[in-house]
């Protein structure tokens, strides 16, 4: 791990009223993404001096605030160095910026996550393949090289152990990937999932991971990892994960349900993998599920990323002094001890949306209906009328997002569910 | 160039300027003369204005014969007198400054009113529903506004972006 190199403020006062210097943050936000508002707006609460890194050219002035390219790692932080601009944190927005993130924190020797553990947390492979070696509890797996034969992956089905699940290693959100009941439903399911990296414009020497299915209870965990401890931020209860097979990410409730040994069991075990993968500063995200294994409940890791949250997700959280989850993450990124990592609020959830179908999204109709559901605290559709839309295994996005708040997560899970009942999407 | 205005220009070189690339813009001399020390930006105009108090402290530290420090955007023009109220200025603004800029996203932005100081702004076209459309506003609408109307103080974005349907980048869960 590089060492600690706190770099004096002395030019980062430009903003500040009483010319005291404010720290100054480079902010790495991909264009495609949702998580861009809430940082900025959690920026603007904090204070901080500002500069945006982005592969999105900006329509003013003709040109990105700092231009940066994810797939140019070592000119765009050449760039991001010649700048001579001294920063006190670079923080990743989202996944395609996270390994650029890590090099340019490396090379400014700020507290950063090795670009090899960014790297391993992106690839569900290498995931599994350092989890084996950590002994970390997870499904059975076979990875399946490009090039590998139909024999191959009945093999590997077989070997991981039936049902299966076959999972493309480098899309998220559940994309690419598919439950297999038998080794032929395999063999379709890994057709599929190439079909849908090739349309992704992955590489096509990407290998597929096929996994153990695992059933029981799905939960997440957020954390932020300083000098490799866990400070959990959240656990979310996944009620309504499906069995396959797809897997869309639905309702989403906290605090969990489970018992205190078992979240405690679950925290650990997220806590191993992040250090397993070699993570040791930042926002991490973890899905488990609860699996069985000789009559005991015990959490096994499905995946872990070096990012909070995704989607917009974190507006179920608020912290001490109505913190977002998005100030906890700066905070963090600039040294500052939090006081309080978990939400002080009542019970919250949130549904993402799925897309049911493929074709033309032309409405969402019943938003006022679905809003006025009491504990509905928001909803937001994200997917524009008149874009194509494609459900799961093959699109890579959500219609959007209801959030809810109540004295119980009973009544959170019932207002979710009784608001986007009230929701009638029109795709043609 | 003179031998002040060269003066000036490594100043700048040596301090602020990187601040300034990093922020999408860039200056030039263009003329130090009497005392006054006149730069253009280029580039990002808002990305100028949070560090025009900087820019001025460290050209005259560097620069003893500089007493002042004049930035100008190209073609920009100053305020007529009695300008109008701080509404009409921000439209001005906005035509002027922003919407040709933005026109290259397919995007518009108007203002809806100005109230307590805040300036409520709309955005259209291909910045409505944009994914990167708070960093537009944030970076560059905002600091612009608040740098030429001396009566905002700060820009509320109203835009229905969920019914913005060409938006320039779209979202995309990752």
């Amino acid at each position: 791990m590089t060492a600690v190199n706190r770099r004096p403020m002395a030019e980062a006062g430009e903003n500040s009223a009483a010319g005291q210097s404010v720290p100054r943050v480079l902010l790495l936000v991909p264009a495609r993404t949702y998580r861009a508002a809430d940082f900025l707006a959690a920026a603007g609460r904090m204070g901080l001096d500002l500069v945006v890194g982005s592969d999105g050219a900006l329509p003013l002035g003709g040109r990105p605030v700092v231009h940066v390219s994810a797939g140019d790692l070592p000119g765009t932080a050449g760039r991001i160095m010649a700048l001579g601009t001294r920063f006190d944190a670079v923080v990743a927005v989202d996944t395609p910026m996270l390994v650029l993130a890590a090099l340019v924190s490396g090379r400014m020797g700020l507290p950063h996550n090795p670009v090899q553990a960014v790297i391993a947390a992106n690839d569900k492979a290498e995931q599994r393949r350092r989890w084996a070696a950590a002994a970390v509890p997870q499904p059975a797996f076979q990875v399946v090289p490009a090039g590998a034969s139909d024999d191959a992956l009945r093999r590997a089905a077989g070997e991981a152990g039936l049902p299966c699940v076959v999972k493309a290693v480098s899309l998220s959100a559940s994309q690419g990937v598919l439950r297999a009941d038998n080794p032929a439903a395999a063999v379709t399911a890994a057709r599929r999932i190439r079909r849908i990296l090739a349309a992704a414009r992955r590489p096509a020497h990407e290998p597929l991971v096929v996994e153990e299915y695992v059933p029981g209870p799905e939960l997440s965990i957020d954390g932020l990892l300083t000098d490799g401890g866990l400070a959990v931020t959240a656990v979310f209860d996944k009620p309504c994960t499906p069995d396959g097979p797809t897997f869309e990410e639905t309702v989403l409730i906290t605090p969990s349900r489970l018992p205190g040994p078992a979240q405690d069991a679950a925290i650990a075990t997220a806590g191993r993998a992040a250090r397993a993968l070699g993570l040791t500063h930042g926002p991490v995200h973890a899905e488990l599920r609860i699996g069985q294994r000789r009559g005991q409940a015990r959490p096994v890791m499905l995946e872990l990323a070096a990012r909070s949250i995704g989607g917009l997700c974190s507006r179920a959280l608020h912290f001490g002094n109505n913190m977002s989850l998005e100030e906890l993450v700066l905070a963090n990124a600039l040294g500052r001890r939090i006081a309080t990592s978990r939400p002080t609020a009542g019970p919250s959830g949130v549904v993402m949306l799925p897309v049911p179908r493929r074709g033309v999204l032309r409405a969402v109709e019943g938003r006022g209906d679905a809003a006025a559901v009491p504990g509905i605290t928001g909803l937001t559709i994200t997917i524009p009328t008149g874009q194509h839309v494609h459900p799961l295994p093959d699109g890579d996005r959500y219609l959007g997002f209801i959030f809810a708040e109540a004295d119980t997560r009973e009544e959170v899970e019932g207002a979710l569910a009784n608001a986007r009942g009230r929701l009638r999407v029109v795709i043609r | 160039m003179t031998d002040l205005a060269t003066k000036v220009a490594a100043a700048l070189e040596g301090s602020v300027l990187p601040s300034v690339i990093a922020r999408g813009a860039s200056l030039r001399v263009l003329a130090a003369e009497d005392g006054v020390a006149t730069l253009e930006v280029t580039g990002s105009p808002g990305a100028v204005v949070p560090l025009a108090a900087r820019i001025e402290a460290q050209v005259r530290a560097a620069v003893p014969e500089i007493t002042a420090v004049r930035i100008a955007a190209p073609g920009q023009r100053p305020p007529p007198e009695g300008a109008g109220s701080p509404a009409e200025q921000a439209r001005r603004v906005l035509d002027t400054e922003v919407n040709p800029a933005i026109a290259a996203h397919g995007g518009h932005v108007t203002l809806d009113g100005v109230d307590r100081g805040l300036a409520r702004i709309r955005l259209e076209g291909g910045c409505q529903g944009c994914s990167l459309a708070e960093v537009t506003v944030r970076q560059g609408i905002e600091p612009l506004l608040r740098a030429r109307v001396p009566g905002i103080a700060g820009v509320v974005d109203v835009t229905d972006h969920e019914a913005g349907t060409q938006p320039f980048f779209s979202a995309e869960k990752r």
